[in-house]
C-alpha cells in the first residue's frame, strides 16, 4: 500500500541528518509498527508521508501512485502531541475536521454518530474540549484522526494518556479497522502492543533502518534457543545428568518443583525424551524474544 | 480553496462569538455615550439657582439686566440696602446683593470698581462669570450710547475677515475655512481608526496563531491543509471580524447622532448669554446640514474607496507579519521583541501625518504615503483633502506588491514556525528559515 524507497532528509541545511537511505514497503491492510528510540528518524518519516514537510531525496508511493496532494483526504494522522482547540465544543471540532479532509457536512456528521455509539460517548457531542478529561480528550482525538474513513491510518503512540480499559478499546477499534482494509502505521514504544496487534515491524535507529519484516519472523530472527521448563516429581539423579548434558541455568525450586532454562540447539525431541526421564514435565516453553528483547538487542549494535 | 474557506469560517465565528466581542462591540459605544450623558447629567445637577437682590444706584440697569434661569434679578429700592447688607446672612429668599454705586461724571471704570457682590453662600465661578458678562454688556452699550454712535457700527467692527480661498490648479470651488475643518477632522478621524484597527487586529492574528501552537492543534490542521491556506484563513477571518465590527459601530453612530441632536439643544441653554454668537455657528441642525453637504461635495466615492483597500490591504500587510511572528515563538512574551517591527511603522505613519494637515501636498506627505509600511495610514490620511490619481495608483501599485511579498515572506516564517517547539527564534534562524 505505502513504498518508500531511498529517502533523505536533513534538517539545519545537511547539518543534522534525520533520515538516510530510508525505505520501507507497508502491505495493505496490515498493521506495520514502526520502532525506534527518540530521534532515530520516526517522525520525520512520518511527517513526510503526511506532507507536513518533503524528503531531500528519494520517493514515496501511495498504492502504486506517486505522494501527491490528494493522497491528504485518505491519510488519518494523530500525532503523538495530542491538541484540539479548547473552546469549540466537540460537535464542532469533528465536523470541522471532517470538512478540511474533504467530507461533506453531512458525511462528517453521520460518521461522528457513528464513532461516538461505538466508543460509547454519546453525551459530549455539546460539551467543550476544556470541560473533558484527558483520557475522554483522547478520545475524541482518536475520532478525528479516523472520522473521514481513511485508507491508511498513522498513529503516534496512540495508547499515551489511556488507562488499561480504554487502551484496549481503542486497541479493539485499531484491529477491526484492519480487518476492514485500513493499512495502519503504528509508531509506539510500547512493545507489548507490537506484539499483540502488529503483523509487520521495522526498526530505525540513528536515522537508518535496522530491521524489518514481519513480527513472527523478525522475533524468530533473534532467538538464541533458551528453553524454560518446570518438572515436577524429579528424579534427582537424572536431574544431575541433565545439568551435565545441558546447559541448565536460573534453577529454582518451590513446592517441590524445579523452574530452569536451558539452552538447546539440538533436536528438540532429544531435549523432550530427556526430560520426560527426569519428571513430569509441568511447563516446557521455547522462549522467543519479546519485541523489548529484540529492540534492546538492535539499538544495542 | 476550499479549505481556505473553512478556516476562515472557523476563525471568523469562534471571534465572533466570544463574549468579548459581542460586549466590545455593542456594549463599548454604548458605555461611551453612556458617560458622556452621565457627565452632562453630573454638570446639570449641580447646577443652582441664584436670587440675587440689585440696589441700582446708577439708574442704568434697571430695565436691561435680565433674569434668566440660573440667575434671578430683583431689583429693591436704593434706601434698603443698609437693612439688606445687616441681614443678608440669614436672608432665606436671596442669595446675594448686587451693590452698583452712581455713575459720577461718566466714569465707568469707578463704577466697574465700586460694584460689589455679597453673598451669603458660596457662589460658583461660572455664576460670577455670568454675572460680570451680563453687566458688562449692558455697560458697554452705555459706553456705546455716550460715544454717540449706533450699535450696530460699533458690532460691524468686530467683525472677522472671512477669506475664502481657492486653488486654481485644482476644479474644486472655492472652500471655506469650516469646510477644510471638516476634512482636517475626517483625516485624523480615519487616520487613527486605520491605526487602531491594523494593531488590535493584527494583534489577534498572533494570538490566534500562538493558541494553536500552543495547544498542538496545529500538527493535525498541516496535515489536511497547506500552511499557506492556514495563515491566509485566518487572516481573512480576522478581517471579517474586523469589517462586522466597523459595520455595527457605524451604524450605531449614526443611530446615536440623531438622538445627540437633542441632546445638543439642552447643552445650548448652558451658554453665558453674552457669548451668543458663537451660538449662531454652533446650531447644530444648521452645523449637520452644512457638514454632510461639504461631505458630499468631496468626491465621497473616491474616498470611500481609496479608505476601503488602503485599510483591506494595509491589514493585510500588517497581518501576515503579525502571524509570522506569531509563529516563530512559543508564547506571548516573546512576541515583544518582534512586534516592534509592526508598530512602529504604523506610529511613524500616524504621527508623520499630522503634518499631512499642515500640507497636504508636501513632500512628507507624499513619501509617507507612498511607501508602503506608512501608506495605509498616510494615504488614508491625505485622501479628503485631494490626491492626484497617479500618486493614488502609484501608492496602490506599490501596495499590492509589497502585500504580496509580505505574505510570501510570512508564510515561509510560519510554515517553519508553527511545527518549532522551544526554539528560541532570533533573527538569524528566521532569516534562514525564509531563504529555505
Amino acid at each position: 500500500m505505502l513504498k518508500a524507497e531511498n529517502i533523505k532528509k536533513t534538517y539545519n541545511a545537511g547539518k543534522k541528518i534525520a533520515l538516510q537511505d530510508f525505505s520501507l514497503e507497508v502491505p495493505t491492510a496490515s498493521i506495520y509498527g514502526l520502532l525506534g528510540p527518540n530521534g532515530a528518524g520516526k517522525t520525520s518519516f512520518i511527517r513526510i508521508i503526511n506532507q507536513i514537510t518533503q524528503a531531500d531525496e528519494g520517493k514515496v508511493w501511495i498504492d502504486g501512485k506517486e505522494l501527491n496532494p490528494e493522497h491528504i483526504r485518505n491519510i488519518g494522522y494523530m500525532p503523538e502531541e495530542r491538541g484540539l482547540y479548547k473552546n469549540m465544543t466537540v460537535g464542532d471540532q469533528l465536523l470541522y475536521f471532517g470538512e478540511l479532509k474533504g467530507m461533506s457536512r453531512a458525511e462528517a456528521l453521520s460518521q461522528a454518530k457513528f464513532w461516538f455509539e461505538q466508543l460509547n460517548i454519546d453525551q459530549w457531542w455539546k460539551k467543550k474540549l476544556s470541560e473533558l478529561s484527558k483520557g475522554m480528550a483522547q478520545k475524541i482525538q482518536f475520532v478525528v484522526t479516523v472520522l473521514h474513513r481513511p485508507k491508511l491510518l498513522i498513529l503516534d503512540e496512540p495508547f499515551s494518556g489511556f488507562d488499561p480499559v480504554n487502551a484496549n478499546l481503542i486497541k479493539d477499534q485499531i484491529i477491526r479497522l484492519k480487518n476492514e482494509g485500513t493499512t495502519i502505521i503504528l509508531s509506539t514504544h510500547r512493545m507489548e502492543s507490537v506484539e499483540e496487534m502488529c503483523d509487520f515491524v521495522a526498526l530505525i535507529n540513528n536515522s537508518k533502518k535496522v530491521l524489518d519484516g514481519k513480527v513472527f519472523d523478525v522475533r524468530e530472527q533473534f532467538k538464541q534457543n533458551v528453553f524454560s521448563v518446570v518438572l515436577a516429581d524429579t528424579n534427582s539423579e537424572n536431574l544431575e545428568e541433565l545439568t551435565r548434558k545441558y546447559q541448565i541455568e536460573n534453577m529454582t525450586t518451590n513446592n517441590g518443583l524445579f523452574h530452569f532454562e536451558l539452552k538447546n540447539s539440538e533436536n528438540q525431541n532429544i531435549l523432550l525424551q530427556d526430560l520426560l526421564k527426569t519428571g513430569t514435565i509441568r511447563t516446557f516453553n521455547e522462549k522467543i524474544p519479546s519485541m523489548n528483547e529484540v529492540f534492546i538487542n538492535a539499538v544495542k549494535e | 480553496m476550499k479549505n481556505i474557506y473553512l478556516i476562515t469560517k472557523r476563525e471568523f465565528l469562534t471571534q465572533v462569538k466570544k463574549k468579548s466581542f459581542i460586549i466590545l462591540t455593542i456594549l463599548a459605544p454604548l458605555l461611551m455615550v453612556g458617560f458622556g450623558v452621565l457627565i452632562g447629567f453630573m454638570f446639570k445637577a449641580n447646577e443652582a439657582e441664584y436670587h440675587f437682590d440689585v440696589v441700582d444706584k446708577s439708574g442704568l440697569f434697571a430695565g436691561q439686566l435680565k433674569s434668566t434661569k440660573e440667575i434671578t434679578y430683583t431689583f429693591v429700592p436704593a434706601n434698603t440696602e443698609n437693612a439688606l447688607v445687616k441681614n443678608l446672612k440669614d436672608l432665606k429668599g436671596t442669595d446675594g446683593l448686587l451693590i452698583i454705586p452712581e455713575l459720577k461724571a461718566m466714569d465707568f471704570d469707578a463704577l466697574e470698581s465700586g460694584t460689589k457682590l455679597l453673598t451669603n453662600k458660596k457662589v460658583g465661578m461660572d455664576t460670577k462669570t455670568f454675572v460680570s458678562a451680563d453687566l458688562s454688556n449692558i455697560l458697554k452699550k452705555e459706553k456705546i450710547k455716550q460715544l454717540g454712535i449706533k450699535e450696530d457700527r460699533i458690532v460691524n467692527l468686530d467683525k472677522n475677515f472671512k477669506l475664502i480661498s481657492q486653488n486654481v490648479t485644482e476644479s474644486d470651488s472655492p472652500e471655506s475655512d469650516f469646510a477644510f475643518g471638516i476634512k482636517t477632522a475626517l483625516s485624523l478621524g480615519l487616520m487613527y481608526v486605520v491605526f487602531m484597527f491594523i494593531i488590535i487586529y493584527g494583534v489577534r492574528v498572533m494570538r490566534s496563531v500562538l493558541e494553536e501552537k500552543n495547544n498542538r492543534v496545529v500538527e493535525i490542521i498541516i496535515s489536511s491543509v497547506k500552511p499557506f491556506e492556514l495563515m491566509m484563513g485566518k487572516i481573512l477571518g480576522v478581517t471579517l471580524v474586523a469589517l462586522t465590527q466597523f459595520t455595527v459601530w457605524i451604524a450605531m453612530t449614526v443611530t446615536a447622532a440623531i438622538f445627540l441632536n437633542t441632546g445638543f439643544s439642552a447643552m445650548q441653554k448652558n451658554i453665558p448669554a453674552g457669548e451668543e454668537h458663537i451660538l449662531k455657528n454652533l446650531d447644530i441642525q444648521q452645523v449637520a446640514t452644512e457638514v454632510s453637504h461639504i461631505l458630499l461635495d468631496m468626491n465621497y466615492v473616491g474616498i470611500i474607496g481609496v479608505f476601503v483597500f488602503f485599510f483591506l490591504f494595509g491589514y493585510i500587510f500588517y497581518s501576515s507579519m503579525y502571524a509570522a511572528i506569531g509563529s516563530a515563538v512559543d508564547n506571548e512574551t516573546e512576541t515583544q521583541q518582534f512586534t516592534l517591527f509592526a508598530v512602529v511603522p504604523l506610529m511613524l505613519g500616524l504621527y508623520g501625518s499630522f503634518t499631512i494637515m499642515n500640507n497636504p501636498d508636501g513632500p512628507m506627505a507624499f513619501w509617507l504615503s507612498i511607501i508602503p509600511f506608512t501608506s495605509p495610514v498616510a494615504m488614508i490620511a491625505r485622501i479628503p483633502f485631494g490626491v492626484p490619481l497617479w500618486q493614488i495608483l502609484l501608492s496602490i501599485f506599490l501596495l499590492i506588491a509589497s502585500t504580496l511579498l509580505m505574505v510570501f515572506i510570512a508564510s515561509k516564517i510560519y510554515r517553519v514556525g508553527i511545527l518549532m517547539y522551544g526554539n528560541k527564534a532570533t533573527l538569524k534562524e528566521i532569516w534562514k528559515w525564509i531563504r529555505s
